[in-house]
């Protein structure tokens, strides 16, 4: 491959001035003449049934102009999830936009628009709803209990699906075994935590025709489930592409009731309605599903796997929304793929819960799935006096296998040993003590933690949406319009996607401008989600540079004489290769494109072939041929104090094989703020709830504890074990996710290493610590 | 009912009508139209909305505007000098510490009375400076390299 000369590089972020100086692209910021203002009212209740609203009062204050209550809305039943289409057979279509039997406790019921924020509120204090209030179940398991309320008539036991897969032959697989390990560990409910509320702001004319601006993950998701949800055609929906939204994490990955709201408002009122949410509508609006997984294992002595079994039941609260998939892939790419075992069971659970609905966020169901995998692998190699590295290595896919989930697929690139070994190094591992060796009351413990396999988007699963296109434009002045439906939510897919295109075409990526994109003007992007955005749109964004670059040289080789195969671009300039000086500049190659057929000049008139004329444009649109996988593995050095309970992590070392790193710098960012998604996951965020009456105790940022500078280690390094994956743009596989799903395991296992405490339900916080230490009196 | 303010805000005087519970953030949001302080729970624990008060670093959502009458307010807005970046926005951008950027205006303000006061900051004093502004993106791990650069440069 020839040299690279940006991708590969740590470019800086093409969004980072406008951020630093104001920010303006968020759709936080967007006013419209006219403006309305929605605000939507909750039931207090978990479950309940609305026997009346009376808006009579609200309809009175001045400034209300409309109010909507369940009467006044379509009664479709939709699914909000965007990933997949919204008639797809594995989706559950269990939520209305306002309904008249309310499932979890912030439920909305009604809504208002009106001239300015506070009146709508005041309005929503002026309705009177009167309740029958219903029995309400807060937890999974007792929830599939007899006599337990019936949440849902499709929903026996309110269990909603019900998987399992069984490969070769269990029994058998168990008596082979020498050793047999059955634990059961639970994960907590957490809130995603963007720093950019969920907002909206919709338009609508006189035929119908809605226009919407969202912070959201995927317009074209927007776009099916609102026009579904509304009953109305697609075409009459315009989704217009954020700038770039303020964090996502997968908790915009679905549409909320803001936005069928506010559209139902705007086409009410005729004016644009706009609707943020309060930051405790936002705590109670997603969160990552709780799980309890219960782990049955059998190992050689050598530590080979023979048998595994597991049963993961994932509480969905009021709606299955992401329940479906959530428990899919972490019951796929959690627990049966990971690792090679000839004899395996796994049987999942969704179980519908009077708690918040589920949404998704980054790791999707995996970080519940390696909590315990990765734990239980740890606790098998301490009772067994096993290398953890060897036991990985040993049970490990091995490159070049077909790819356990499609075997159409290869496991061309696979990496898994190289993470082991580079982050093993990078830790000290071979200094590590025996448990609780560590001197002194504060002991220190390394662990770690792998995700050994996982996806580049989601080719080849059932039901989900997996192509991209992009659309590039050329200008006069040499600069280049992308146009592509992904959006950024942080991670730097602009960046990224910007790099692609100028080492295809050859450009500075200073020349390369992400433009306005909207659902009526370019192709379908499927969501910036699944760790897809680099592997999938950037493979459109590539093959859409090397369409434009096929039409650059149409018209160079007239004005350079030679034919198109001869040339190249090389800096913003296009010459024949060989003979560099033999060129001109990529800008007079697309004025040629651009200007008049015929020039006036001095003497007389020119003309240059008709067929040099028109704009310069590459479009693709595409699926990409392969779902690589990455590899990754991360050690951790813990402190522990044994006379507080606390934790420190002090170090990080983080080994992934994404393929090809496009921008060293971005994926820094990303493993160093996955990190501290997975520290808070790991020791202390916690999503709490009444348990009478599921109302939520920690809807703000004082109660709940999400990580802050002061609690990050000092050093975290990330170790890139490159590989070129020949499917990926430039070799490139993808990033986002591992990076979250492994920090909980691997700080389990480090605090195991420093005092010898096996806690398996998160938070691991210094309570249970202490209390497995035996320093907590009993109360 | 609203009350009449004069409020100076990066060097500019602005007359305007408010209510008394208005709070600064909204003030300078919606009736001054400056984007650079963000909301991002209203009720003083993430600190996206940090702006300089008299030099100060405040949440402006736990201000009321009319309280900010006679005092020098400055938003991200208004760090430029001469058209050149403060040096702290410049850092940002160079190491990498922007990811979606809606924490980052919090950031530079509370770091910009930080560095004003603390003259060779080490990490740790750094970390206790920002731990009132939530980020979600970063880990915080680069915006501390920047502000350490923009310490250090100085």
């Amino acid at each position: 491959m020839s040299k690279l000369n940006i991708v590969g590089h740590s470019v800086l972020r093409t969004d980072a001035y406008d951020k630093v100086t104001g920010g303006k692209g968020y759709t936080v910021n967007l006013r419209l003449p006219g403006m309305l203002h929605g605000k939507l009212l909750r039931s207090p209740h978990p479950h309940a049934r609305v026997l009346r609203v009376d808006t009579s009062l609200a309809a009175k204050l001045p400034g209300v102009k409309a109010i909507l209550t369940a009467a006044d809305v379509p009664q479709i039943k939709y699914h909000p999830v965007y990933f997949s289409p919204s008639e797809a057979a594995s989706m559950v279509r269990d939520m209305l936009i306002l309904a008249t039997t309310v499932r979890f406790a912030g439920e909305p019921v009604a809504a208002v628009a009106a001239t300015r924020p506070e009146i709508a509120e005041e309005a929503l204090e002026l309705i009177r709803v009167d309740y029958e209030p219903l029995p309400a179940v807060f937890d999974a398991t007792s929830a599939m209990q007899p006599g337990s309320p019936q949440i849902y008539e499709h929903a026996p036991k309110n269990i909603v699906m019900n998987p399992s897969f069984n490969f070769g032959d269990l029994q058998k697989g168990f008596e082979e075994a020498d050793y047999v390990f059955e634990n059961t560990y639970r994960t907590q409910r957490v809130h995603t935590c963007y720093m950019e509320p969920r907002v909206c702001v919709v338009d609508s004319d006189t035929s119908g025709n809605l226009t919407i601006w969202s912070s959201t993950q995927h317009i074209f998701g927007l776009r099916e489930k609102l026009a579904f949800a509304l009953g109305i055609p697609i075409s009459k929906v315009r989704a217009v592409k954020p700038e770039y939204i303020g964090g996502g994490f997968g908790g915009k990955l679905d549409m909320g009731f803001l936005e069928p709201v506010a559209a139902l408002l705007s086409l009410k009122t005729g004016r644009p309605v706009r609707i943020e949410h309060s930051r405790y509508e936002d705590f109670i609006t997603t969160a990552r599903n709780p799980f309890e997984v219960q782990m049955k294992t059998g190992v050689k002595k050598d530590g080979t796997f023979t048998a595994r079994s597991a049963k993961s039941i994932l509480d969905t609260g009021a709606h299955a929304t992401h329940g479906a998939v959530v428990l899919m892939v972490h019951g796929f790419f959690g627990f049966l793929l990971p690792y090679r075992c000839p004899n395996q069971t796994w049987e999942g659970m969704t179980v519908y819960t009077n708690n918040i609905i589920g949404g998704g966020f980054r790791g999707y169901g995996a970080p519940q799935a390696a909590f315990a995998v990765e734990s239980q692998i740890d606790e098998i190699c301490d009772k067994l006096k096993l290398d953890p590295i060897e036991f990985r290595l040993k049970n490990a896919h091995v490159q070049g296998e077909p790819h356990p989930f499609d075997p159409n697929f290869t496991l061309s690139t696979y990496r898994l040993a190289d993470c082991l070994e580079k982050g093993a190094k990078q830790i000290g591992w071979s200094k590590r003590l025996p448990v609780g060796a560590s001197p002194g009351t504060k002991k220190r413990g390394i662990g770690f933690a792998c995700q050994p396999l996982w996806v580049s988007g989601c080719m080849g699963f059932p039901d989900i949406y997996e192509h991209s296109g992009a659309i590039l434009k050329l200008n006069v002045d040499g600069t280049v319009n992308l146009a592509i439906a992904t959006v950024d939510m942080g991670c730097g897919q602009n960046t990224v996607l910007s790099q692609i295109v100028a080492e295809e075409l050859g450009v500075p990526v200073t020349a390369i401008r992400v433009t306005h994109a909207d659902t009526d003007t370019v192709p379908f992007d499927a969501p910036s989600h699944a760790s897809r955005v680099t592997y999938s749109a950037g493979n459109a964004v590539k093959a859409a540079a090397a369409s434009a670059k096929k039409r650059v040289f149409q018209v160079a080789s007239g004005m350079l004489n030679t034919a198109p195969e001869n040339l190249e671009i090389v800096d913003s300039r296009v010459q024949v290769m060989g003979t560099p000086a033999n060129g001109i500049s990529l800008a007079d190659v697309v004025k040629r494109a651009e200007s008049p057929y015929v020039k006036m000049v001095p003497d007389g008139m020119e003309r240059s072939p008709i067929e040099e004329k028109g704009t310069i444009m590459g479009i693709a649109c595409l699926a990409p041929s392969s779902n690589p996988s990455p590899s990754a593995v991360q050690f951790v050095e813990v402190e522990v104090d044994t006379e507080t309970g606390e934790v420190k992590v002090l170090r990080v070392a983080y080994a992934h094989d994404i393929g090809k790193v496009i921008n060293p710098s971005g994926a820094e960012g990303q493993v160093e703020g996955g990190f501290q998604q997975g520290l808070g996951y790991a020791l202390m965020e916690n999503l709490t709830f009444d348990p009478s009456s599921g109302a939520c105790l920690a809807a703000d940022f004082l109660n709940y504890k999400m990580p802050t500078a002061v609690e990050m280690p000092p050093e975290i390094t990330s170790l890139w074990v490159e590989s070129d994956e020949p499917t990926g743009p430039f070799g490139a596989k993808s990033l986002a996710e591992p990076c979250l799903i492994v920090p909980a395991p691997a700080i389990a296992n480090a605090i195991y290493n420093a005092v010898g405490v096996r806690v398996r339900d998160l938070p691991i916080t210094p309570e249970k610590i202490l209390a497995a230490l035996g320093k907590l009196d009993p109360a | 009912m609203k009350h009449s303010l004069i409020l100076e805000v990066n060097g500019e005087r602005h007359e305007i009508a408010v209510e008394a519970s208005a709070t600064l953030l909204h003030v300078l949001r919606e009736d001054l139209d400056l984007i650079g302080p963000k909301k991002g729970c209203d009720s003083g624990g993430c600190g996206c909305c940090t702006i300089l008060l008299d030099g100060r670093a405040v949440y402006s959502c736990m201000v009321f505007a009319m309280s900010a009458q006679g005092k020098k307010i400055t938003t991200i807005e208004g760090l430029p000098k001469d058209g050149k970046l403060d040096p702290l926005q410049e850092a940002f951008i160079q190491s990498g510490a922007v990811q979606c950027g809606y924490c980052t205006s919090g950031m530079i303000m509370t770091a910009k009375e930080f560095l004003a006061n603390s003259p060779a900051p080490g990490d740790p004093e750094i970390r206790r400076a920002i731990s009132g502004n939530l980020c979600r993106c970063t880990g915080y791990h680069k915006t501390i390299d920047a502000i350490r650069t923009a310490a250090f440069s100085r």
